[in-house]
């Protein structure tokens, strides 16, 4: 691979959203706490980072910066080895061995590209993890999550300023200062992917995840910003909401504050025609997150447009781009046809929909699914394997619909979902044109929509027909 | 309507299964019919379908045997002949083994008894047979040591609890002195038996049944139960295999690996598993039976001059000293070698897929006991994929099918060092969250993580 690598464990009690940088930039996580779905080893899967979680019985104190294994203790900067693939915790280093991408495992790729219909794209937030799923074979990103290059350094404080500013003209004051460091994540981004379509998600979390909830941290912002800890305090308490995944997130975010996704459009187009001067190929499709209905997504829609237009204008410059919507809420899925007279492409956010249309919280599913499955209620975790059964259906009507109003609407799945061989096999049976899922995922998928293909040969030919 | 068919012959380069029907035969049954009918030298037996494992245990156990007496008589007269032996007899008695085989390997679950149709009268004709009566003896105990377990119930229930059986062998291996049960002499094996026999009774109420027929039917029902042992179904919850599909059981005749220094019994695979290689590989062992292979007692031998080799040199063993002690199958028994090898050729080449295989060599003949496709790292299923379809073995269609999307999971992260790692000690333990490999300086907070990485901390 071309990537040097750089060597730390990086070890904590559990992890939060706030590590992620740091998680990346550790060879591997050790958690004292939580379990295979916890923070530290969902994001380490989706990194292909090796990660043993839950260690119970080692003792950690952030304070003395000690590790406690086995009556040793370990200070910060002495080495210790973790094998992800058992669970086992090592004293001192071990020699490791990269994986090998040519020979054999080259071929064999090669081989399932040429036997597959569906194109693999990959979900990624920066511009290695793009680079590392290209070197997988990704065609491309399916979903880069913009609200993940805000963690970390002084973009989280620009961020919170934004979040946390009392009125529309302390918003577009932040966000004025939020553009130059998103343009320069995205021409991060395009020049990694240059020649393929990156599709980018604007902003969907719910604003809470990004303030901050300690006082250290409010009173650095009470600070930055010039107000007392008080209006900060009450500035944060007001954006707390009893159910925040069904809460002011997504589109709704865009809709109500159009400023935001003023600024991120602007920050797309601009990172595009800045590669373009350097004759970068940047094909930015632009995604609605948490679309629900017609009108939601229009007026996204001409919020887009507009300032693309205004973006063009200033530059003399034009770049093609496009416009569609995750389908992630059940009632997107109903009225597909309608969305797509808005959007120009669909990708299916499974992940919701599925939390959606069984109406399972994913954060609290880990108390009732394992005995689900054990008690044989369901067959599968519907967030590991997607239920063809149910959520497949509203899918299949999705695409049917969709295409019957804009028959050549560009159709993909990027939820969990994308990579797992069984649910891709769905996706090339409904007639997807690509799935995406995490960096190391790829060689997986690529694999799979070959078997897909040579699984599914004659209906595939009938479908086209 | 004609009569249902329950129980399947094989033998004598003949058989009335073949390898596509697993779901009746099972996986072992129906590949022990199919390498009759390419020609690879099988003891003959018969096999009796899944059904009456299900019908055994929807009507029981009486319903199950009136539907196949008749057939399994038949069938046992049908081995007696081709073996030119016969069940129960003093002179040239016939042994055999009674294994279960369902349509998913599911390996170790379920019950075996191997050396059936010992009694007074077999063990005398067995000893006078090969003029080894240690031999005779110590395959008399292991049997009712077996058979005490398995169908009489002689397993203790818990683990703290004592087995009366190898409380004897302890005994009696402190009477002598010895440490080792290959070190007593026949007379205290026979001593043993007696001991066995004395402790089922204590315990069961029952003696211990000396007539084959009796034995049989036992066994079977046996391997029939542990379709419903606890493991097994927990086994099949797991790995998602169905209560319904029930398990076949195959009855072979017995051949010994443990007669002489011309017998043997070993494992082998027509490629590398860990490495996929086009190599030949497997391991044997001389005057043994197939448990000695796994139980790690003895060091078992190379089959290839090449793997034998291989071997030596990561061993540390000398050229001089690996011919003269462990020497391979090739050198020690050229002819038997030749027709493994053969034999492994012809079956890749009908399978199309490697093939992990059970053999034993009696008195200079080679026996297949077992044939399956083989268990294989995400290495060795990507290089054997790709050689097969160079080979023109499989299509490219055929290739891309046969790997495990999910098992290229282990070519995508680092791994470690397989010898640095057996060096390394284990200080903690927690799940295994996200697979690969990872060694570093510890840090613990994720901007120290941040800027040490950067700066490009050694």
């Amino acid at each position: 691979m071309g990537f040097r690598r750089k060597k730390v464990v990086l070890v904590r009690i559990e992890t939060s959203p706030e590590d992620l940088k740091g998680m990346n930039s550790a060879e591997g996580i050790l958690t004292a706490r939580g379990g295979m779905t916890s923070h530290a080893a969902v994001v380490a899967r989706g990194m292909g980072k090796c990660c043993v979680s839950g260690a119970g019985s080692i003792k950690i104190s952030y304070k003395a910066k000690t590790l406690e294994m086995s009556g040793n203790k370990y200070k910060e900067g002495d080495f210790i080895s973790l094998n992800g693939s058992t669970g086992e915790v090592y004293d001192g280093m071990i020699k490791t061995v990269d994986p090998e991408m040519s020979g054999y495992f080259g071929k064999l790729m090669k081989l399932s590209d040429k036997k597959a219909r569906l194109a693999v794209r990959t979900n990624a937030d920066t511009p290695l993890d793009a680079r590392v799923a290209r070197e997988f074979g990704a065609k491309g990103i399916g979903l880069c999550r913009t609200e993940h290059m805000f963690f970390g350094g002084d973009k989280i404080i620009a961020m919170r300023e934004m979040i946390l500013a009392e009125d529309e003209e302390g918003r577009r004051k932040a966000l004025a200062g939020l553009l130059p460091i998103q343009r320069k994540d995205f021409e991060g981004i395009f020049e990694a992917m240059h020649g393929l379509p990156v599709t980018v998600r604007l902003l969907d979390p719910p604003l809470h995840e990004f303030v901050p909830h300690d006082e250290k941290g409010q009173k650095e912002m009470a600070k930055v910003m010039v107000v007392s800890l008080e209006t900060i305090k009450a500035q944060v308490e007001a954006l707390s909401e009893v159910n925040p995944m069904l809460g002011h997130r997504g589109c709704r975010l865009g809709n109500t504050y159009p400023e935001i996704t003023e600024m991120q459009s602007r920050a797309i187009i601009e990172a595009a025609l800045n590669l373009k001067a350097r004759k970068i190929d940047a094909r930015p499709e632009i995604m609605i997150p948490l679309t629900g209905t017609l009108a939601e997504m229009k007026m996204q829609e001409q919020i887009v447009r507009t300032t693309i237009e205004k973006v063009f204008e200033e530059r003399g410059q034009k770049i093609d781009f496009m416009v569609g919507t995750m389908i992630e809420v059940p009632r997107a899925a109903l009225t597909a046809d309608k969305i797509a007279q808005s959007a120009e492409f669909f990708s299916f956010g499974t992940n919701d929909l599925t939390q959606m249309t069984f109406g399972y919280s994913r954060d609290d599913a880990g108390k009732f699914l394992p005995i689900y499955i054990e008690k044989g209620i369901l067959k599968n975790d519907p967030f590991q394997v997607l239920d063809q059964e149910g959520v497949g259906q509203l899918v299949e009507m999705a695409v049917k619909k969709g295409r019957k109003t804009r028959k050549k609407i560009k159709l993909g799945i990027c939820g969990e979902h994308g990579g797992e061989p069984s649910s891709i096999e769905f996706c090339h049976r409904v007639g997807l044109h690509y799935v995406s899922c995490s960096p190391y995922r790829v060689p997986i998928a690529r694999l799979a929509t070959a078997q897909a293909n040579i699984m599914n040969k004659r209906s595939w030919k009938k479908m086209n027909k | 309507m004609s009569k249902a068919k329950y129980v399947y012959l094989f033998g004598d380069r003949k058989a009335e299964g073949n390898a596509k029907m697993k779901n009746l035969l099972g996986g072992k049954g129906a590949n022990l019919a199919e390498m009759n009918l390419i020609g690879v030298p099988v003891p003959p037996g018969f096999t009796i379908t899944t059904e009456i494992c299900t019908i055994y245990n929807e009507k029981g156990r009486d319903n199950a045997i009136s539907l196949i007496k008749e057939d399994v008589t038949n069938a046992i007269a049908h081995v007696e002949n081709i073996m030119g032996m016969k069940f129960g007899d003093q002179k040239n008695p016939l042994l055999v083994s009674v294994r279960s085989g369902a349509r998913a390997s599911m390996p170790g679950m379920m019950d075996t008894v191997l050396n059936l149709g010992m009694n007074d009268n077999a063990v005398e004709g067995i000893a006078a047979k090969s003029g080894n009566p240690r031999f005779a003896w110590d395959s008399y105990r292991r049997f009712v040591q077996m058979y005490g377990d398995v169908v009489l119930g002689m397993k203790p229930e818990s683990r703290e609890a004592e087995d009366p059986f190898e409380i004897i062998i302890d005994k009696m291996k402190k009477k002598r002195g010895v440490t080792l049960d290959t070190e007593l002499p026949a007379e205290d094996l026979k001593e043993m038996v007696l001991q066995f026999k004395a402790a089922v009774k204590k315990q069961t109420g029952h003696d211990f049944p000396d007539d084959p027929w009796e034995q049989l039917w036992g066994a079977i029902m046996a391997v029939f139960d542990s379709w419903m042992n606890e493991r097994a179904i927990l086994y099949r919850k797991l790995n998602k295999i169905p209560d319904e599909w029930g398990t076949a059981v195959s009855v072979q005749a017995m051949v010994f690996g443990n007669m002489g220094e011309t017998s043997a019994t070993g494992v082998a695979f027509t490629r590398d598993a860990a490495t996929g290689e086009n190599m030949f590989i497997g391991e044997y062992l001389i005057n043994a039976q197939g448990e000695d292979v796994v139980a790690g007692i003895r060091t078992p031998q190379q089959i290839t001059i090449e793997g034998s080799k291989r071997w030596a040199k990561l061993a540390n063993v000398s050229e001089k000293e690996r011919a003269e002690k462990y020497p391979s199958l090739e050198e020690s028994m050229p002819e038997v070698y030749k027709d493994l090898f053969q034999t492994q050729e012809n079956l890749e080449k009908h399978y199309r897929d490697m093939q992990d295989m059970e053999f034993t060599i009696q008195d200079g003949k080679l026996w297949l006991l077992q044939t399956r496709n083989g268990k294989r790292t995400g290495a060795a299923m990507v290089k054997i994929a790709m050689d097969m379809l160079k080979e023109k073995l499989i299509t490219k269609e055929e290739a891309i099918m046969r790997v495990e999307p999910d098992k290229l999971d282990e070519l995508l992260h680092p791994v470690f060092d397989k010898e640095a790692v057996t060096r390394a000690k284990v200080v903690a333990k927690g799940l295994p969250a996200s697979p690969g490999a990872a060694t570093g300086q510890v840090v613990f907070h994720a901007d120290d993580a941040e800027k040490w990485a950067s700066e490009g901390k050694k």
